[in-house]
């Protein structure tokens, strides 16, 4: 497979798993407001600081208000990781690659974006529907690949790049929580945190399979974390990504940084860790997320130089 | 209400489902007769069905002079009236594009290494030699098969009489065919009886052709050729056609930055697993941009040393840089003369006959009569530059004959032909709209001619300008053996 064409592909799957996430986190935020509807201290800032962009986000707006956030999230211009940009790019990178994808996934990207199109213009208010609506439709993307590979270079760049993708957006939620935690609160709501935590990522069915009774930090840590069986623990993801790995050419140097994050993670006690040592883990793994994009690049993108 | 053929007007020119008395031709009848059955409503219906399949396929195109917008492709326009053609017409069309193909790529060979033709003929040297698209660094090269337009796009109408000539030889970068394909497939979601009860021949063999032709022009003999599509990118106006090429033949869609040439002259394409060594490249960029260090110098489209990597035979080009010397409508005139001159038959299809500007005896008659010609600048393609004597004005023929006689040598003049017609969907009504037609002609070790080829229709009541980016639609051909 040529490199740009695996670039592409990487690239359109990070894309469409970040719409997935960014809908995720605007949904499951909303409804955590609609518990607090009173409390300041509570709210929509945290969620710009977990993605990275308060910079931009400053910028462009003073306050923190659910309105001037969502429209931020969603369809902001100047916003690179706007749901609305994230799917102008993965339609660019859907048409660079058109030639090497089933063409049921490429109609879904491009009905993806007009659809959404579609919706911020009728109202500049984005309903949940709306986010329902790109989960759904991102779902069914990843679907069509699934059911049209099963290995082979073009299954392989998306699952690298969804996995990624989805790992990183994980910790960052995770290291948000604690560091918010640290301000002072006027409610004791960590038992509701720690459950929008697990609804965000679609996880309450997993986890209570697993764990009886009170929702509880230690627990939900050592799920999201270890986890072996659910699709969006952190172990799991990893194990995808090592999966993917495995099968390209020229993959020793990768093989082994995801094997060492992997051990990390499972040796680790991460479920007795403290806010301040959670940042810490948490900021190591980012570091180590962000060294296996560059080393993914350096490995299949960029080696001519 | 039903339709009725009562309306539809023929005359004068050719039309290709009734003849001058307003009876079907024996190959029409049937879907003369099918379409007779049909309301107004009906039309609508099949007509809406046509444009929603095209769109949810996809299919698209892009007219240069529109500003990148994303998903602002537009629609490709199909009428679902097929254009149906006899099998007996097609073979002698088949066998005459071949024979023309043939002595158009002699004559490109003889005009880069001998130069016989230009010493024996009446041609003016200076049509070639000082051609820009004449390249110095094709002299002295001798191309597998003798392969140089091994992609070829002749455009073919039907005069009043009924029969075929060539208007041009598009031999640089033909494009048109991935269009033909997706017509096919449309038409076939949209009328799956009528191809039941037709016997239409089937065009889908073309990309396994164009493969093997390909193939066939590799220089490498040890080893499974690697070829790869040559694309200007996703803004090119025939992106979608590259794309799909590239997809059916199941080979690298790359662009410039993804060849380099090495020290050792081989073309590598940049894969994930390392450089791998590029045979043939079916390039859909200009000569100009293939190779900045031999032509347009901020060209980030080509490929540095390609050239020289060709010249030494370590990769094909196809179509062959230089190749564009014989796409021109004075050296056109040529090409019956050609065929004689090297294959020593006689032309089985006619050109068109075609006056030079460059001759004063012609000149003058075309001052005279300018209202019968059209006038043509020689290297413009696309429908671009061209007057119709009938329909200009006073002021624009005088400006024209002032540009003609500033630069002679650049037009030449041909009586106006009267395009034939075909049946055509026109706001619940079917009328008769002016066509052409497209085929694609293969050279490599051995040769191929599309079954049929591409329609373009003028939509405009009256017009001859079938170009898509001016207002042309399409239609599937049908060739139909009976």
């Amino acid at each position: 497979m040529l490199s740009r064409d695996a670039e592409h592909l990487y690239w359109l799957s990070r894309y469409v798993e970040r719409v997935e996430n960014t809908a995720r986190l605007i949904n499951v935020n909303s409804e955590l407001m609609l518990d607090f509807p009173g409390d300041k201290t509570l709210g929509w800032k945290s969620i710009v600081e977990t993605l990275d962009n308060l910079d931009i986000y400053q910028r462009r707006y003073i306050t923190f208000k659910e309105s001037n956030v969502i429209n931020f999230l969603s369809q902001e211009k100047d916003n690179p990781n706007s749901i609305k940009n994230c799917l102008i790019k993965a339609a660019y990178n859907v048409k660079e690659t058109r030639d090497c994808l089933p063409q049921s996934s490429t109609e879904q990207i491009n009905n993806l974006l007009n659809e959404f199109d579609r919706s911020i213009s009728k109202s500049s208010r984005i309903k949940p529907k709306d986010m329902y609506k790109l989960i759904e439709g991102s779902q069914r993307f990843f679907g069509i690949i699934n059911d049209n590979f099963s290995t082979g270079s073009v299954f392989e760049f998306i699952r690298l790049g969804r996995y990624v993708e989805r790992v990183d957006m994980i910790s960052r939620t995770l290291d948000t929580l604690c560091v918010s935690k640290k301000n002072s609160q006027t409610h004791d709501f960590s038992t509701l945190e720690w459950a929008s935590m697990l609804r965000n990522l679609s996880a309450q069915g997993a986890y209570r399979d697993e764990v009886k009774g009170e929702i509880e930090r230690g627990s939900v840590l050592k799920f999201l974390f270890k986890n072996k069986g659910f699709p969006r623990s952190i172990n799991n993801c990893l194990m995808e990504i090592d999966k993917s790995v495995a099968i390209l050419p020229n993959n020793r140097l990768l093989k082994e940084e995801v094997s060492k994050v992997i051990e990390k993670i499972a040796s680790s006690k991460v479920e007795n860790y403290d806010d301040d040592k959670l940042h810490d883990f948490l900021d190591n793994l980012q570091n180590k997320i962000f060294n296996l994009d560059s080393r993914i690049h350096k490995s299949w993108f960029h080696l001519h130089g | 209400m039903t339709i009725s053929w009562k309306n539809y007007t023929t005359s004068p020119c050719f039309d290709e489902y009734l003849n001058k008395s307003k009876s079907f031709r024996g190959h029409t009848k049937k879907i003369g007769k099918f379409l007779e059955s049909l309301n107004p409503r009906d039309l609508y219906e099949i007509n809406n069905a046509t444009e929603s399949a095209i769109k949810s396929m996809g299919i698209s195109f892009r007219v240069y002079s529109e500003e990148y917008i994303e998903g602002k492709d537009r629609s490709w326009p199909l009428d679902f009236i097929p254009r149906i053609i006899r099998k007996k017409e097609w073979d002698k069309v088949e066998k005459g594009l071949e024979q023309r193909v043939k002595a158009l790529n002699l004559f490109i060979q003889d005009c880069y290494n001998d130069q016989k033709f230009l010493r024996d003929s009446d041609m003016d040297e200076s049509l070639i030699m000082d051609s820009p698209a004449f390249k110095d660094y094709c002299l002295g090269m001798k191309l597998k098969h003798d392969s140089w337009s091994s992609i070829c796009g002749s455009d073919l109408i039907k005069d009043e009489d009924g029969k075929f000539y060539v208007l041009e030889d598009n031999l640089r970068v033909p494009s048109g065919v991935s269009y033909m394909l997706e017509n096919r497939t449309v038409m076939k979601r949209v009328f799956p009886d009528l191809f039941k009860h037709y016997g239409v021949m089937p065009v889908s063999a073309y990309p396994a052709k164009l493969y093997q032709t390909l193939a066939s022009l590799s220089y490498s003999r040890t080893r499974q050729p690697e070829i790869v599509l040559l694309t200007p990118g996703i803004y090119n106006s025939a992106y979608y056609e590259h794309s799909y090429l590239a997809q059916q033949m199941g080979i690298d869609l790359v662009q410039g930055t993804d060849l380099v040439v090495l020290k050792d002259n081989f073309v590598y394409k940049k894969t994930i697993e390392g450089l791998v060594r590029v045979d043939v490249i079916y390039r859909r960029i200009d000569d100009d941009f293939l190779d900045p260090s031999k032509g347009n110098k901020d060209s980030v489209l080509g490929v540095d040393g390609l050239i020289e990597s060709w010249k030494k035979k370590q990769v094909s080009i196809i179509n062959a840089p230089g190749c564009g010397i014989a796409d021109d409508k004075a050296v056109y005139s040529f090409v019956p003369e050609m065929i004689r001159y090297y294959l020593k038959e006689d032309p089985l299809i006619d050109n068109l006959k075609t006056y030079l500007m460059s001759d004063k005896e012609s000149l003058a008659l075309i001052d005279e009569k300018f209202k019968e010609f059209v006038i043509k600048p020689v290297a413009e393609s696309g429908g671009y530059g061209i007057v119709i004597g009938k329909s200009a004005s006073k002021k624009e023929k005088e400006e024209t004959l002032e540009l003609i006689k500033k630069d002679p040598r650049n037009y030449i003049a041909q009586p106006l032909a009267l395009l034939s017609t075909s049946p055509t969907f026109d706001k619940g009504l079917i009328e008769p709209r002016h066509l052409d037609l497209r085929p694609f002609i293969l050279t490599g070790e051995k040769s191929y001619v599309t079954v049929g080829g591409l329609t373009r229709v003028a939509l405009k009541k009256g017009s001859t300008v079938v170009n898509s980016s001016q207002g042309g639609g399409s239609k599937d051909t049908w060739i139909v053996d009976k």
